[in-house]
């Protein structure tokens, strides 16, 4: 999955030239003053590779006073490129990471995963909505837990009201609709918006798919093309099409598009999930997670910082940036959100879109469905 | 001018020559095998597995769709590369001749533009040309109905994008070119009793074709790699080659598959540049021979 956010600026642990002469400067100037202070190098550093919203100074820097640690990150923007990059080799200098939660799960099977002991977490989980609760299914990998689940929400069409009804979107049905030619957008974040058109087609994209299956993946997916305006990378260009309505729905982000729109006062911008449609359901549910990597240190400062990100603060922290709002799984910190925030957060509705939906998980034929898209996209 | 022939094992050649071989060895010759190398390999849960097998290969030469965007991209290209000659000769020209008073503070203004960030760049051509953009509203204020140009996420819009950022590059080298013509020449064609026009082809512009050629695969070498703009401007329905290798990389994390497709694309971008320069060459020498 890749998700797009316009407008990322610097982020801790990233140099450039100017934040480099910043430093230089300060150095300068620390020197000349009389040497630095004790206790201004932290004891212990963290390296830690994450999403965007993770980095966030208010969240990092709490963590850091208190524990006399330094935070280094490493940004991600694609979950599987950023599984990838560990898996080559860079597991070793990573304690923790926190990724799409297939990835996190992934690390079991990979061989450089920390496993957390779920009663060394009790206090955690018990803060946690119910679903959420150890055992966690989804980050279970040989019956040990690869990481916490941090951040959710669910994939459906994003629709702007002021332009079309709810209920038109009850059903994927006008993404093939000759009166939406060139009026849907699909998000271009990996694997995101085929899992819904697969969906629609009838097909459950997450168990193995036989010839067959794959040839109506290709059929609905060609299908979808030819309406489509737009294969857009860019979260706020997508936004912006919404908004004005150059874009009658998206699909393929779901509420990870929605809620910061909410936030700022577009509450007629709505994420819902489909109708099951014969049986199927349509929806799809995606979720953040972060893990523990073992890289050989088994440091205490980085099992520590998971219990730090997942607790209710800093899940209210995470849950609303200003790139993107999402859901948390912690249910203490559901009062700790304004009503506007809730609303933003379609929070009304979230278990009604959890009880229609499948958990996004790597399908087994990823590979087949993204070389279908290519080829697809290449003969449009 | 008599030209001094030097041993290959002169010491101030090798001396002299060592440097820049030493770049060229580290930063282009040794990433260009590892990078071959790679195509060799495949991947396994997406981590690289060291197989030493043609799968890849046969993968790229068994489906069409990879050469249906290759072909694309250089049809890209090498539309890009006429229209930016167009584009950069008259303002070339102009600067060299016509503007020689104020090329200076023209020279500025565009090396600002060409020196803005390209993302920057290429996002701004959304608002001109979406359809309730600035183009659709002037289009609206002078009576033409509204969003009479629906041009934002097509391919003509990636081409807008891409002659924004690239035709830049032409426009300087023909100007330097331009500049570099002995006036006294033009003013013997005009002596001669050559009207401006011919003067134009039969001097000034054999002249400036160092400029012009230099431009073209300027152009041509950067609109192979072009990746922002059918992306940002084109909407991504219309992929170009880097948008392919990019998926390959990133999205199916199919690392030799994506150095595969690199090295077609370099192959193809230096196959064209050889035939180019093959034709070039053969119509001077029939030129040469016919003179």
């Amino acid at each position: 999955m890749t998700k797009r956010i316009a407008g990322n600026g610097p982020v801790m642990g990233e140099l450039n030239r100017r934040t480099m002469l910043k430093g230089m400067g300060g150095l300068g100037i620390a020197a000349a003053a009389g040497g630095f202070p004790q206790g201004a190098f932290a004891s212990e550093s963290l390296n830690y590779m994450c999403w965007e919203g993770y980095n966030a100074p208010s969240i990092l820097e709490p963590f850091q006073k208190r524990n006399d640690a330094t935070v280094s990150i490493d940004l991600i923007t694609d979950s599987a490129g950023g599984f990838a990059k560990l898996a080559a080799g860079a597991y070793r200098e990573f304690d923790l990471v926190s990724s799409d939660s297939p990835w996190i799960q992934r690390m079991g099977p990979a061989g450089f995963c920390r496993f957390i002991d779920d009663n060394d977490f009790a206090k955690q989980y018990s803060d946690f909505y119910p679903q959420f609760r150890a055992p966690f299914e989804p980050l279970q990998f040989d019956g040990k837990a690869t990481g916490l689940p941090t951040r959710w929400g669910w994939v459906g069409p994003t629709v702007n009201t002021k332009f079309d009804k709810l209920e038109t979107w009850s059903s994927y049905a006008p993404v093939f609709d000759a009166a939406y030619k060139d009026k849907i957008c699909l998000l271009d974040w990996g694997d995101w918006p085929i899992m819904p058109l697969v969906l629609y087609a009838g097909i459950n994209p997450y168990e193995e798919l036989d010839q067959a299956a794959l040839d109506e993946v290709r059929t609905v997916l060609r299908a979808a093309f030819k309406n489509t305006r737009a294969i857009v990378g860019d979260l706020a260009v997508a936004q912006k099409g919404l908004l004005d309505g150059s874009f009658r729905a998206l699909i393929g982000g779901g509420t990870y598009c929605t809620s910061s729109l909410r936030l700022k006062g577009h509450d007629y911008i709505q994420s819902i999930v489909p109708d099951p449609k014969d049986g199927l359901k349509q929806g799809i549910i995606w979720m953040e997670a972060t893990g523990l990597i073992d890289n050989g240190k088994d440091s205490k400062v980085a099992a520590d910082f998971l219990k730090y990100i997942v607790s209710p603060a800093v899940a209210k922290e995470l849950a609303i940036t200003d790139a993107t709002c999402n859901l948390v799984p912690n249910q203490k910190a559901e009062a700790l959100f304004s009503d506007a925030e809730k609303s933003a957060l379609q929070m009304d509705y979230m278990w009604t879109a959890w009880d229609n939906s499948q958990f996004h998980t790597v399908a087994p034929n990823i590979d087949d469905m993204l070389a279908i898209w290519q080829e697809e996209l290449a003969a449009r | 001018m008599k030209i001094e022939r030097k041993s290959w094992t002169d010491p101030v050649l090798i001396g002299s020559v060592t440097p820049l071989a030493a770049v060229m060895l580290f930063f282009f010759v040794i990433p260009l095998v590892m990078t071959t190398v790679l195509t060799f390999q495949t991947t396994q849960y997406y981590r690289l597995a060291w197989t030493w097998d043609l799968t890849i290969w046969t993968e790229i030469f068994s489906k069409p769709h990879y050469w249906t965007i290759m072909l694309r991209t250089v049809s890209m290209a090498l539309i890009c590369v006429v229209l930016s000659v167009l584009i950069a000769y008259p303002c070339a020209y102009a600067l060299a001749t016509r503007l020689k008073t104020y090329s200076t503070q023209i020279q500025i203004l565009i090396i600002f533009a060409f020196l803005t960030d390209a993302v920057l760049k290429t996002f701004g051509w959304i608002l001109v040309l979406d359809n309730n953009g600035v183009l659709n509203w002037l289009l609206a204020k002078v009576g033409f109905p509204p969003e009479t140009l629906n041009l934002l996420y097509t391919p003509t819009a990636t081409m807008i994008g891409m002659l924004y950022n690239l035709a830049v590059y032409p426009m300087f080298t023909i100007y330097l070119s331009l500049m570099r013509i002995d006036r006294d020449l033009i003013l013997a064609s005009y002596d001669a009793g050559a009207s401006r026009l011919r003067t134009f082809f039969e001097v000034t512009l054999p002249l400036s074709k160092p400029g012009l050629y230099s431009g073209a695969v300027l152009v041509f070498v950067l609109s192979l790699g072009a990746f922002l703009e059918p992306r940002v401007l084109g909407g991504g329905t219309s992929p170009m080659a880097s948008e392919l290798i990019r998926q390959s990389f990133e999205t199916r994390v199919n690392w030799p598959l994506g150095a595969a497709l690199t090295i077609v694309l370099i192959v193809i971008g230096a196959l064209t540049l050889a035939a180019f320069g093959f034709f070039t060459l053969r119509r001077k020498a029939t030129k040469g021979g016919a003179a």
